[in-house]
C-alpha cells in the first residue's frame, strides 16, 4: 500500500507528460479520420488504380486486368518510376500494381509468380489491395483444381460475381478499418512514449541508490517492496491502455463493437504488456532523470518510423523494414495492416495475427530475462 | 549498563586499503555515542558494516544480544538510519516523504500519522509540511533527512554526519532534537568530524582514523590524554628575543610560539599559569592588549596521538 500511494503520488506529478502523449494520439491518429470522414462519398466511388503490365494481354493477365478496370478508376500515366512516384505522393493515383512477364503461363503452370505493387497506404489503396488479393486468392483457389484456361477464368468470374453482393459493406468495413488501423498505429508510439518515459521516471525515483539504501535497511523486506512496485507499474499500464481503447471506441466507433475491434484490443493489450517489459528493462539499466527523455525519443520515436507508425509500411525502403523486423512494433503494426484489409475471418487467415502476438509475447520474455539479469548484477556491485 | 551493540574484530577491506580495521566496541543503552574522525576514516563504512548494508571480510556484530544479518527484520524494526547524503523523494513533499519512510516501519494508519507529526514537530518543520525538497534551504533539507530516518521512533538511531553544510542556527536546531531523542530512551551513534558538536552532546566518544580506534572515553578523559592541559594567548604588538627565552624556561610551560604579534604558551599542567604569566609580564613592563586562557580541545588530542589535524 505504502508503495502505490507514493506510486500514485509521483505519477500525479508526471501527469502532464500522459495528457501529453494522449493528446497527441487524439490530434494526429485523429487528425487523419478527420481528413477521411470528409471523403465518406468515396465509399460509393472506386479507389485510382494504374497498371503497368509486361505480360501479353491474355488469359489470367487479360482477366485479372477486366476486373480491375470494372471495379476501380484505371488511370492511365507515363510508365516511368519517377512520375509513378509522384502521381501516389499527389494522390493522382492509390495503387500500382505491377504484372510480370509471363504471368499468365507462370500462373497456369502453378507457379504463383508476385505481382509488386506500390501504394500510397491510406484507406482508398487499402480497398484496392482487398480488390487485387480477392482476385488472386479466388484464382489460386480454382487454379489447383481446373486446368483449362477458359474454364478457371468463367469460373473466378462466377465466384467474384457473387461475392460483389456484399461489396458495398465491405467498402464501408475497409474505410472504417484504416481509420482503425491508423488509430492504432498511432498509439505505437503514445503507449511506448508515454510507459517508458513514466515508468522509467518512478523507477528512477524509487531505485535511486540512496533511497534504495533507506529502504533495504527498514523492516520491510525489499523483495515485497519491488514487487509492489512491479504491480503498480503493471496497473498502470493497464489502465493507460483502457483509456486509450476508450478513446478509440469514441474515435473510431462501431468497427470496434466487431471481432474485428476485439483483435485490434488483444492485438494492443500485448504489445501494452511488450512496451511495459521494454520500459521496466530501460528503468532499470538507467537511472539519470534527464537522460530519460532522450531515451523515449530515440526508442519510441525510432521504432515508430522505423516500423510505420506514421507513414505506411508500403512507402519505407526494404532496408528500413528489414531493420524494423528485429522491433516489437514492427508486429503490432503488422497485425493492424493485416486486420486493416481482412474481410473472411477463420483460422487461416487469422493464423499470421496470431503469429505476430506471439513474437511480441516473446519480445515481452527477452527482456524480463534481460531486466532480471541487470537488475541481478546491480545488486552484486551495490 | 545493558549493551545495545556490540562489536568484535570487524574488518571491512576494499581492493587497496582496510576501509575498518579490527574495530571492536560496545555501544550502552541510553547513550550518544560519537564516532569521531577525519574524511576517510572509515565512519560511514563500519555504519554501512552494522546495518548489513556491506559485506565485511571478517569480525562479528550483535545488536539488541542478536547477530546482526541481512535479514534479520525484527532488528531493523527498531533502528533509525539517518544517512550522510539526503535521501528524499523530489516529487513528494515534506509530509508524504516522511509517511513513505514511516511507512515502511509502521502501517497503522493513525498511529503513523501521530508519528509523522511528532517528527515533524521535533525538527521544528511544521510550517513546511506542504513543501517539496526542492523548495527547501540546505538546512531545512537535512532536517527533513532526519524526520524520515526517525520517524518511527526507533530504539537505536544512526546519524551520519547529519549537520554537514549547516548554517549554525539550523545545527543547534538539529542537536537539540538529537538531544530530546536521547531523553525519550533512544540510543544514538553519531558521527562527525566537528570535535565541538561532539563535546556538546556526546555521552562517549570514539576517535577513529585510518580505520583504527585512536582513543574512547568521555570528553573529560580523552582531553586527560593530550600533554597540555592550557594554553594561553597574549596579544602584545612587540616583543623581544629574550623574553620569549625566559617564558619558555618558566614552570610547566611546554611550548613558546610568537607569530604576527601574538604570544602562545602551552602549558602541560599547573594551577596559575595565568596569574604567573600577567606577574611577569607587569614586571618587565611589557605591554598587551589581551590575554586569556583556554583549556585544550578535542583537536589537541587528535594531534597528540596522530600528529596531524582533526581538520585538513
Ligand atoms: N566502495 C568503496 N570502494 C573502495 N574504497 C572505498 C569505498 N567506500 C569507501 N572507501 C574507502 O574507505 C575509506 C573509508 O571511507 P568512509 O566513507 O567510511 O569514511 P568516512 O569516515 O565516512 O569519511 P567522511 O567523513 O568523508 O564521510 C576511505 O578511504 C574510502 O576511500
Ligand atoms: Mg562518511
Amino acid at each position: 500500500m505504502t508503495v502505490f500511494k507514493t506510486f500514485l503520488k509521483i505519477l500525479n506529478k508526471n501527469k502532464f507528460i500522459i495528457i501529453l502523449y494522449t493528446m497527441f494520439l487524439i490530434f494526429f491518429g485523429g487528425f487523419n479520420m478527420q481528413t477521411s470522414e470528409n471523403n465518406t462519398n468515396f465509399v460509393a466511388s472506386k479507389p485510382d488504380i494504374m497498371i503497368v503490365n509486361y505480360d501479353e494481354e491474355k488469359g489470367i493477365t487479360k482477366d485479372l486486368i477486366k476486373y480491375i478496370e470494372e471495379n476501380s478508376n484505371v488511370v492511365d500515366l507515363k510508365k516511368n518510376e519517377d512520375a509513378i512516384n509522384d502521381a501516389l505522393f499527389y494522390r493522382d493515383v492509390n495503387y500500382v500494381v505491377y504484372i510480370p512477364k509471363n504471368y499468365n503461363k507462370d500462373f497456369m503452370d502453378g507457379k504463383n509468380p508476385e505481382i509488386e505493387i506500390k501504394s500510397t497506404g491510406d484507406y482508398q489503396s487499402s480497398f484496392a489491395e482487398m480488390l487485387l488479393s480477392r482476385y488472386i486468392k479466388v484464382a489460386n483457389i480454382y487454379q489447383k483444381s481446373i486446368n483449362s484456361e477458359e474454364e478457371l477464368i468463367s469460373k473466378i468470374n462466377e465466384t467474384l460475381s457473387k461475392k460483389s453482393e456484399v461489396e458495398i459493406t465491405s467498402k464501408l468495413d475497409t474505410n472504417i478499418l484504416s481509420k482503425a488501423t491508423f488509430y492504432y498505429n498511432f498509439a505505437n508510439y503514445s503507449i511506448m512514449a508515454c510507459l517508458i518515459y513514466v515508468i522509467c521516471l518512478i523507477l528512477a525515483s524509487f531505485k535511486d541508490i540512496k533511497i534504495q539504501k533507506r529502504t533495504i535497511i527498514s523492516s520491510t523486506n525489499y523483495k515485497t517492496l519491488n514487487r509492489q512496485l512491479l504491480l503498480s507499474n503493471s496497473l498502470f499500464s493497464i489502465i493507460l491502455w483502457m483509456i486509450y481503447v476508450t478513446l478509440s471506441f469514441i474515435l473510431v466507433g462501431d468497427i470496434m463493437f466487431s471481432i474485428h475491434g476485439i483483435f485490434y484490443l488483444i492485438n494492443s493489450f500485448v504489445f501494452t504488456i511488450c512496451a511495459t517489459t521494454i520500459a521496466l528493462f530501460i528503468g532499470n539499466i538507467i537511472s539519470n532523470k534527464n537522460a530519460i527523455s532522450g531515451i523515449v525519443n530515440v526508442i519510441a520515436l525510432g521504432s515508430s518510423f522505423l516500423c510505420g507508425a506514421f507513414v505506411p509500411m508500403e512507402w519505407l525502403p526494404e532496408g528500413v523494414i528489414k531493420i524494423a523486423h528485429i522491433l516489437p512494433s514492427y508486429y503490432y503494426i503488422s497485425n493492424n495492416e493485416i486486420l486493416k484489409t481482412l474481410e473472411i475471418i477463420n483460422f487461416n487467415t487469422i493464423k499470421p495475427i496470431l503469429l505476430n502476438i506471439i513474437i511480441i509475447l516473446s519480445f515481452s520474455i527477452i527482456f524480463i530475462i534481460l531486466t532480471n539479469i541487470v537488475s541481478k548484477r546491480k545488486q552484486k556491485i551495490g | 549498563m545493558k549493551n545495545v551493540i556490540e562489536v568484535k574484530n570487524l574488518i571491512k577491506e576494499y581492493k587497496e586499503i582496510k576501509a575498518v580495521d579490527n574495530l571492536s566496541f560496545e555501544v550502552h543503552e541510553g547513550e550518544i555515542l560519537g564516532l569521531l574522525g577525519p574524511n576517510g576514516s572509515g565512519k560511514t563504512t563500519t555504519i554501512n558494516c552494522l546495518l548489513s548494508l556491506l559485506n565485511y571480510s571478517s569480525g562479528s556484530i550483535k545488536i539488541f544480544g542478536k547477530e546482526m544479518k541481512p535479514d534479520s527484520y525484527d532488528i531493523k524494526s527498531k533502528i533509525g538510519v539517518v544517512f550522510q547524503d539526503v535521501a528524499v523523494f523530489e516529487e513528494l513533499t515534506v509530509y508524504d516523504n516522511i509517511d513513505y519512510f514511516c511507512g515502511l516501519y509502521i502501517k497503522d494508519k493513525k498511529l503513523r500519522k501521530q508519528y509523522i507529526e511528532d517528527a515533524i514537530e521535533l525538527v521544528g518543520l511544521e510550517e513546511f509540511k506542504k513543501f517539496y525538497p526542492k523548495q527547501l534551504s540546505g538546512g531545512l533539507l537535512r532536517r527533513l533527512n532526519i524526520a524520515c530516518g526517525i520517524a518511527h521512533k526507533p530504539k537505536l538511531i544512526f546519524l551520519d554526519e547529519p549537520t554537514v553544510a549547516v548554517d549554525p542556527q539550523s545545527r543547534n536546531n538539529i542537536l537539540d532534537g538529537i538531544k530530546k531523542l536521547r531523553d525519550n530512551g533512544a540510543t544514538i551513534i553519531y558521527t562527525t568530524h566537528y570535535m565541538e558538536e561532539v563535546e556538546i552532546i556526546c555521552d562517549r566518544i570514539i576517535i577513529l582514523d585510518k580505520g583504527k580506534i585512536l582513543a574512547t572515553g568521555t570528553s573529560d578523559e580523552l582531553k586527560e590524554l593530550a600533554k597540555i592541559e592550557e594554553k594561553i594567548t597574549v596579544e602584545i604588538n612587540e616583543l623581544q628575543e629574550n623574553y620569549i627565552e625566559d617564558i619558555k624556561k618558566s614552570k610547566n610551560v611546554d611550548e613558546v610560539k610568537y607569530t604576527n604579534s601574538l604570544l602562545l604558551v602551552t602549558y602541560t599542567k599547573g594551577k596559575n599559569n595565568l596569574v604567573e604569566l600577567m606577574e611577569y609580564l607587569k614586571e618587565n613592563k611589557i605591554k598587551y592588549n589581551k590575554i586569556y586562557s583556554e583549556r585544550p580541545t578535542l583537536n589537541d588530542v587528535f594531534l597528540e596521538l596522530t600528529g596531524k589535524e582533526l581538520r585538513d
